[in-house]
């Protein structure tokens, strides 16, 4: 699980002898089987994702309209430019910047509070673990549903007790008002997600030294202390990985916001994959579906690419 | 190197070609176990098996045909009845496959997209206009001209599945719209009939709201239904969303005609009031067909314009369905309800003969008279046999449908202008404008904009 | 540790209280599930929910399983998530193992560029492109397209956490044993698979809830009732007009249950198996 980043930034100490300029018959060998050994994951890439990214790339700059039959042919740019000039667009690339980050963020704090405090040596550690893995397998489909229902105004059960506590003067439409609810969604997915950070958190908390932070707080290291200079540190290559492959996970997320408001009320939660979706099965426009992922493709490895340099930059210096 | 990986990849083809060689023999029924030349066409294409089954040798042809149907006593009984055809001759057995409507629609295209669309299929009427622009549907009109009860099918119902002078769909079933009002709600607000126009309806709210706390009528702000309805308030006014023009092709009208832009913003002003009269809840207006439902089912307010299927609720809700009556929907200008058309798609393929005879046995009386008894049958010769059935029936006559264009990007428009009334505020002429720009720019895209 | 008494009281009631109420928060829609199950069908979708089952019923249960194909789809859910378990774990001990230890090859450096990038590409997207190819592949319809399709999405996340694995690995056993004359392939499934067993559990525990768990694909790729699989099952009992929640919500605690018990009996070799690749950085 841990970094693919680091592998590049990170000198490993290279397998026994390696010789000067020619390439040694061993380490031939070696190329041999690492290709072969890598061949099968090569195949199912070749086999199911290189021909649809290849189709994409390749559709984004044709018309290619189900619908409209008349427009074929090469269009240069034209899909781009269409998808820009949408209407939604902005607001579109907005919503996946709020719900990427909202999400991971959120996801994260409750990762780690809940690491914190599965990992103090308190009684019924299986039971509380046992419980928060539950949201993690429960199917997003049947989650979404189930969520959507008790989110309701006239017949959900928050609302009602939301009211009932006092809390709310009177049932509110989470999911249908423009300014809450995409932020319901974030909210409901960071249920979703936060275990898989508990789980991963938890288990470099568990490898962390206790020594070490007992010698610290001989030394007079109050708990913030401890936390951020020996606990945080520690963590950072799982943090930085978890986060990492769950910001590109969580922009291309489709099921929660789909199933639980379709994008709407009047594309407020409406992010980037719902919009490709929207292109490609509404519109029946795969140009401009295309068009719509290329870009985002091309916006996530600047992203990657980006951070990639800087990490490097910092590992210099 | 490179010799040793090819010969690896080419074992490994070797490999999945085996895998799918024995993956097809199990799916001989479908049909996929040959013939993938189709796949540049948009047309589906028929499947070999069943073409070379379709001679005189006495082979049946086998269709699939995919069907909504729940897991209901209704649904089983329907499968059973269009299972029943396999036993009634032995040219054409049919193979039902069930796909809820969640995902029949994604599952068509992709289907359609690789030429491997099914048959025949249940769908909606709003994806008329776009399988009839991919050209994958087949033509229907020389066995209906041919069909002796083609004069029994209502005609507004035979004219929602033709387009351009053709047949290229068959009504499965149809969903009208009635007004369905709990009686005990008004009864306890002093009144013993509904309202027959906005207006009534807009002066009744506030005394229903006083004596009894509810409100007093439903709608659906978002989801599939939303533009359903509007196209119905639409045509209560005298408008409609999009007109044929001299080309042959269509266009929305109103923003050349100020009389028309006027009353599609009184149609927006209608749901503005409302909103603002609280003659519905303040959450109708993101409301999708779920909460419309449930809410009129709960008895959580009095009236609603809705389908016949609301006679199910209540077996859930038994106590709050007990007082609901039918009544035509209000208006403004003039009676209009919506009519919803289910329809049967039949797919381009080779054998067309034996597609027909399955739809024909489908929107046959026999089968029309056990199946949709329920004042629910495109066939005017199928009665009702309960009071619902025959209260909504009696409105079929004055259903409007929409019209047969790419609906996709008409209804996002709908309902997005929905949302602008009545969560951004807009004023309604704006949203009117705005509107009839959008259904002409979508007409653009798809290229059915008269005098484009 | 030292600290006060006081301080340290304060400290597990913080614990627990949080434990609770995170606990509280994850499950309660699971338990709303299993109370929906439970009541009778005029009682599930009223004005004043509770959580209160005057008269508990099975009655939902008894429709799923002897009124459904529910057992159909678990058995096919089963199947392929084990077939594709097994398929993602053999796929990704390898291509982990490179990665792991020939990064310095041009090749793989970029094969493992291009696994980060298919992670980029929305689901949505590959549904068409997907459906062609399974189509050419006269896949479309059986578990078999399920399969591959799983596969190849679980295959780079797996491939990743066994790399990270290995390479908390010491070289200095693999060298002992090549001098010994142990195979490559030798050296990895005697040297290096029985010292790995947490991190295989956590990998296929991933692939195997990825597999049970997905909807789309397993929804437009198969056609046949008998071949349809556990999500897209469920999801039947949404019906035409409208949901029969009793119904959905048992189908969904019986398919969520055993998913439960898998995880809970093998938790603490997930969090081994993470804590072997995770942290020795």
């Amino acid at each position: 699980m841990r970094d693919m980043h680091r592998a590049e930034t990170e000198k490993r100490p290279l397998p026994a002898i390696r010789l000067r300029s020619s390439i040694s018959p061993r380490e031939k060998r070696f190329k041999r089987i690492a290709y072969l050994y890598i061949l099968p994951a090569v195949v199912f890439f070749i086999l199911l994702n290189a021909y649809p990214l290849i189709t994409v790339l390749w559709d984004s700059f044709q018309f290619k309209s189900l619908v409209n039959k008349t427009l074929t042919g090469f269009a240069g740019l034209a899909n781009y430019r269409e998808v820009v000039h949408n209407e939604y667009f902005r607001t579109a690339l907005w919503n996946t910047v709020v719900w990427t980050v909202l999400s991971v963020a959120g996801e994260y704090l409750f990762g780690i509070i809940t690491a914190l405090a599965l990992n103090q040596n308190v009684k019924g550690r299986t039971l509380f673990r046992a419980f928060i893995i539950v949201p993690w397998v429960v199917p997003i489909l049947i989650a979404g549903l189930t969520w959507t229902w008790m989110l309701t105004p006239d017949y959900g059960v928050i609302n009602l007790w939301l009211v009932k506590l006092g809390l709310l003067k009177e049932p509110y439409y989470w999911l249908g008002e423009l300014n809450t609810a995409l932020l319901t969604v974030v909210f409901v997915n960071i249920w979703r997600s936060f275990p898989f950070y508990t789980i991963s958190l938890l288990a470099a908390l568990q490898s962390v030294s206790r020594d070490i932070i007992e010698a610290a707080a001989i030394d007079g290291a109050g708990i913030r202390t401890r936390f951020w200079r020996i606990v945080m540190p520690q963590l950072k290559t799982v943090s930085l990985t978890i986060i990492f492959i769950h910001v590109i996970w969580t922009a291309i997320n489709f099921d929660f916001i789909f199933i639980m408001t379709e994008g709407g009320p009047l594309h407020s939660s409406e992010t980037l994959p719902i919009m490709i979706y929207r292109y490609a099965m509404e519109e029946y426009n795969f140009g401009n579906a295309s068009a719509l992922a290329s870009m985002m493709l091309g916006f996530m490895m600047s992203g990657f690419i980006l951070y990639y340099l800087i990490s490097v930059r910092k590992n210099r210096g | 190197m490179k010799l040793k990986a090819i010969s690896g990849i080419l074992a490994m083809a070797l490999i999945l070609t085996l895998l799918a060689a024995c993956g097809s023999k199990g799916s001989s029924e479908n049909g996929s176990s040959a013939s993938p030349s189709a796949s540049e066409s948009a047309s589906a294409s028929a499947s070999a098996s069943e073409s070379a089954g379709s001679g005189d040798s006495g082979k049946p042809i086998t269709l699939n045909m995919w069907a909504a149907l729940d897991s209901t006593e209704a649904g089983k009984k329907t499968l059973a009845k269009i299972e029943a055809f396999n036993n009634l001759q032995k040219d054409v057995q049919v193979n039902v496959q069930i796909i809820s409507y969640d995902v029949m629609h994604d599952k068509l295209i992709a289907a359609i997209n690789a030429g491997d669309a099914p048959d025949l299929t249940w769908g909606l009427s709003e994806w008329f206009g776009e399988l009839n622009k991919m050209d994958a549907l087949a033509d229907m009109t020389p066995y209906i001209d041919k069909w002796e009860d083609k004069s029994k099918i209502f005609p507004n119902v035979l004219d929602a599945v033709t387009v351009d002078g053709k047949v290229k769909a068959l009504p499965n079933y149809l969903g009208i719209r009635a007004l369905l009002y709990h009686k005990d709600i008004l009864a306890q607000a002093g009144y013993n009939a509904p309202p027959k126009t906005w207006d009534e309806l807009l002066k009744m709210a506030s005394v229903i709201k006083e004596k009894t706390g509810k409100e007093a009528f439903g709608i659906a702000g978002k989801g599939v239904r939303s533009p359903q309805e509007l196209m119905m308030y639409l045509a209560q006014n005298g408008l409609t969303v999009a007109d044929r023009q001299a080309d042959g092709k269509y266009k929305n009208t109103w923003a050349d005609n100020p009389d028309q832009l006027k009353k599609a913003a009184e149609v927006f002003k209608f749901y503005q009031d409302l909103l603002a009269t609280k003659t519905i809840k303040s959450d109708a207006k993101t409301w999708g067909w779920e909460e419309e439902d449930q809410n009129f089912a709960l008895g959580q307010y009095a009236m609603v314009v809705n389908g016949p299927w609301m006679e199910g609720r209540a077996k859930d809700n038994p106590d709050t369905m007990k007082d609901v009556e039918i009544a035509a929907p209000i208006y403004s200008e003039k009676p209009a309800t919506f009519l919803e058309v289910a329809m049967l798609f039949p797919f381009k393929s080779d054998h067309p003969d034996a597609t027909w005879k399955l739809a024909s046995y489908l929107i046959g009386k026999d089968y029309q008279t056990e199946i949709n008894y329920a004042g629910n049958s495109p066939r005017s010769d199928v009665q009702a046999t309960n009071k619902w059935g025959k209260d909504f029936l009696a409105l079929a006559p004055q259903g409007q449908v929409f019209p047969p264009v790419s609906l996709s990007g008409i209804t996002t428009a709908l309902e997005d202008s929905l949302a602008r009334a009545m969560l951004k505020n807009d004023k309604p002429e704006v949203v009117a404008q705005w509107l009839s720009d959008a259904i002409n720019e979508s007409l653009r895209k798809t290229g059915e904009l008269s005098g484009s | 540790m030292l600290m006060s008494r006081g301080k340290r009281r304060f400290l597990t009631i913080a614990t627990y209280v949080i434990l609770v109420g995170f606990s509280t928060y994850c499950l309660f829609p699971f338990l709303w599930m299993v109370v929906t199950s439970l009541k009778p069908t005029d009682l599930i979708r009223s004005t004043n929910p509770s959580f209160w089952v005057p008269h508990p019923t099975f009655e939902h249960y008894d429709n799923v399983l002897t009124r459904s194909s529910f057992l159909t789809f678990f058995k096919n859910s089963m199947v392929i998530s084990v077939t594709v378990t097994l398929a993602a774990l053999l796929v990704s001990i390898f291509a982990g193992y490179t990665l792991s230890r020939f990064m310095r090859f041009h090749g793989i450096k970029a094969v493992s560029f291009a696994m980060l990038l298919s992670q980029m590409i929305p689901g949505v997207l590959l549904l068409i492109p997907l459906y062609l190819t399974m189509k050419n592949l006269h896949l479309l319809n059986t578990s078999w397209s399920l399969i591959l399709a799983y596969t190849t999405f679980t295959v780079p996340l797996c491939t990743f956490m066994m790399k990270s694995f290995f390479d908390s690995v010491p070289l200095e056993m693999e060298e002992s044993a090549e001098i010994d004359g142990c195979s490559r392939t030798g050296i990895i499934f005697r040297i290096l698979m029985p010292v790995s067993l947490p991190s295989l559990v956590s990998t296929s525990l991933f692939a195997f809830l990825n597999a049970w768990n997905e909807f789309l694909f397993g929804f437009v790729f198969i056609n046949d009732e008998a071949k349809r699989t556990l999500t897209p099952g469920i999801s039947l009992f949404r019906g035409q007009f409208q949901t029969d929640w009793g119904s959905l919500m048992s189908a969904s605690v019986l398919c969520v249950i055993p998913v439960v018990l898998i995880f809970v009996f093998l938790q603490r070799f997930l969090i081994e198996g993470m804590t072997a690749g995770a942290v020795k950085g």
